[in-house]
Order: structure tokens, then sequence, then C-alpha cells
């Protein structure tokens, strides 16, 4: 907690540097905060039915009216090219997950895929 | 007569049996060793076994026999009566010993030939990947460690290696793999001693210096070694093992971007040839008892030194 709430030079989440001048990667306290704020946004939009907070701009705005705050907390515990990579994977899950189950009641058999995934 | 002859052929045809299984010998009548010399004609037509047995003095029985250990039997074998060699005869060669040796040679059998199988199977994959006209995975590169020294496919060789690109920037999938990797290498390490090298290769060699991957490997495992080098060199190395690449080559320090990556891990054995590609399908259980395997398989000579020894 910094003297300003807005302050964020001792802020304990921002990247710092190592020796040789690069920013630090997330280590696993900053991953697991990240995680939890990921969580806790994804149960908001559960709540209120929304799959896609990203890719249109109707789920955007939808988000902002009743998740704002957990997207905030969520936009300040991660990294932003994270942020984007777990909202959209949220929507990649989801269709992936109906896909499973049509072709489950359709009686195929679902080979696991090898491909190359973002990660 | 012929009771001597019965029981004389009786002792060689199944010594095993009445070794083991006569009743106690000392209520038997010792009609075999009184009658020994007498009836050595008879026994002659018996093995060469049973003949010496005959034709040794009844005295020198139980001291001189150095030719076979089964001391009793000559004691025990000669108490049969005549009924009990025919209720032998009537119940047939089949009894409760050679039926547990049936079934435990075949127990042993089945098992002794799918290990065969599974071990061939793990051959073909292994040799599958060496030789001419062979999918090559993996080559010569030059990197250098997360302390800064270098580090080439040379010193990947004598010992196995288990390969994983990734980079530290990443989200979710590089860490539970990592964690994976962590698993694996204890397990191996605990079976097969220290003869894997569990290596991560980076990326993103623009965010990925040395001290960064310091920082991150060492949540994960001391032993880890994270690989970082130059554009190009990351660039070529990826290609050499077929990893899909798609790091921006010019980014500016502090930029926040992902890198797309194929997520394998490859295992090498100590020539430096591909073994197998491990999926995220396997569980770090499969992936090490798989892993094990191989190395077990192995007949060259493998390192079990620590690295820099």
């Amino acid at each position: 907690m910094g003297w300003l709430p807005w302050g964020s030079s001792d802020d304990k989440s921002a990247p710092k540097k190592t020796k040789d001048g690069a920013f630090e990667a997330p280590n696993k306290t900053n991953r697991t905060k990240c995680y939890e704020a990921r969580d806790a946004f994804f149960e908001c939009l559960d709540r209120n039915q929304i799959l896609d907070s990203i890719n249109s701009r109707a789920g955007q705005v939808a988000t902002q009216q009743v998740c704002g705050p957990e997207d905030q907390v969520f936009e300040k515990s991660c990294a932003h090219s994270w942020v984007e990579y777990f909202k959209k994977q949220r929507v990649v899950n989801y269709q992936k997950e109906q896909m499973v189950k049509k072709i489950e009641a359709e009686g195929g058999n679902i080979q696991p895929p090898h491909l190359s995934t973002r990660s | 007569m012929l009771r001597h002859e019965l029981k004389s052929i009786q002792a060689c045809a199944r010594p095993t049996y009445a070794a083991s299984h006569a009743p106690n010998p000392t209520r038997l009548p010792r009609t075999f060793a009184r009658g020994g010399s007498g009836q050595s004609q008879i026994s002659q037509a018996s093995s060469t076994r049973c003949r010496n047995a005959a034709n040794s003095p009844p005295k020198s029985f139980g001291s001189a026999r150095s030719f076979t250990s089964s001391t009793a039997r000559s004691k025990m074998g000669s108490g049969k009566t005549v009924e009990e060699v025919r209720s032998r005869n009537r119940s047939g060669p089949f009894s409760l010993t050679s039926a547990v040796i049936f079934v435990a040679a075949g127990a042993g059998m089945y098992m002794y030939f799918t290990y065969e199988k599974e071990r061939m199977y793990r051959k073909r994959i292994a040799e599958d990947t060496k030789g001419v006209g062979r999918p090559k995975v993996g080559g010569p590169f030059e990197l250098v460690d997360q302390d800064g020294m270098p580090f080439t496919s040379e010193d990947m060789k004598g010992k196995y290696s288990l390969v994983y690109f990734g980079f530290s920037h990443c989200p979710d999938i590089c860490p539970d793999e990592l964690d994976k990797m962590a698993i694996m290498y204890d397990t191996v390490t605990k079976r097969c001693g220290k003869v894997l090298l569990p290596i991560m290769i980076t990326c993103d060699p623009a965010r990925d210096t040395p001290a960064v991957l310091k920082e991150y490997l060492k949540e994960f495992h001391p032993e880890f070694i994270g690989l970082t080098g130059d554009y190009e060199e990351i660039k070529k190395t990826c290609k050499e093992y077929r990893v899909y690449f798609s790091t921006p080559p010019n980014v500016k320090p502090g930029q926040d971007y992902l890198v797309d990556h194929s997520i394998y891990f490859y295992l090498m054995d100590p020539d430096g040839d591909f073994v197998e590609a491990i999926g995220r399908n396997f569980t770090a259980a499969d992936a090490a008892q798989l892993i094990g395997d191989h190395i077990t398989d192995w007949t060259g000579s493998l390192n079990k030194k620590d690295r820099w020894a």
C-alpha cells in the first residue's frame, strides 16, 4: 500500500527490473493474484449471463455496466496481454465445450487435438 | 524282487516329489538300504544314478554320497508299498506341485512377453527418429543459461534431456507445464539417478534475459536450466525443434505481448537424438513413467555426474 491510493511507484505488483535491465516475469504470487482476480471477474460475468466481454461492442458495454469494478481489479492484477488472453479464452473454451457436447450427443468420438495453442 | 525293482524305478522317476513329499522317513522300514548289494542286477536296468545308489555298500549310504544332494530319497523312497505306488500311478502326472509350476510358468511367460512387447514398442519409437530419411527434431545450438554461461547442444550429450519451449510472461499454460516438468524431473531422478536435464528454452529472448529466467525458474525447480540467446539463434533453435515461433523481432523494452508457441516436451537421448514428444494429454506421472522406461532401455553409457562436474 502506497501513501497515495493512486500511486503505483511502490505498488508490489508492478514489475521490477532485474540487474540486466529487463522486466521481471510475474512470479507465483503475482500469478495467483491474477488468477483470483480473473475468477472473480468471470463469476460476475456468469451471474449476469455474459459470455463475451471483449470481442463485441455490446459485450464490452454490458460488462462495464455490471462488472466494471471486477474488471478494473482484473486489469490491475494482471498484465494487459493476459487480460485480453483470458477474456478471449473464455469464449473459446465455451465454444469448445459446446462443440464437444454436440459431437457427443451425435454419438461421435473425440480425438484429443494435437495443435499448438496460444499460451 | 518285483517289489525292489518298482521301488528303485520310482526313486528315480520322481526324485523331487519323493524328496519333499514323502511321509516321515524315520517311520519307514529301510528295505532299500538293507537289500542294496543283493539287488544290483535288477537295479542296473534303471538309470545310472539309481544303479550307483543300489551298488553302494549299505554302510556308506549316509556319508559318502557326494553325487547327489537328495540324501533323504534313498531312505524314504524305499519305504513305499505297492499300494502306495499304485495310488500314485492312478492319480497320473497331475499334482498340486505341477499345477502350481504350470500356472507360475504361464504367468511368468505372459509378464515377460508383455514387458518385451512394451520395450520393443518404445525401442521402435526411439529408433524411428534415428538414421537416414527420418524426421529430424533438434539440432546444434549455442545459447546461454540463466547464469550467463554458454550452453550448447554438446552439453546435452551423455544425459537424457527434457526440452520445453516457453516464455516467462506466459499466462497459464507454461507455468502449469513447468510445474509438471518439476514433478517429472523429480520422479525420474528418483528412479534413474541424475541422468535427465530439465531444459526450458525461451521463445521470447527480448524479455527473457538470463536474470529474468533465473528469477522465474527458481520457483519451479532449482535444477531447471533456462536457455536464452539472441533473436536469430533462438529462432534457429525453434526451427530445429519444429517449434512454431511467432515472436516479433523488434519489441520495445517493457512492451506487453504474448508469444504463440508449440507446447510439447521433447525427450532427447544421450546422443542428442529426438526420442519422443510428450504433449499436454500426459499427466506428470505418466510422462515420468515413459521417460524412466526410455532411460532404462538405454544400453549406452549414461553420465550420472552433476552438470559441471
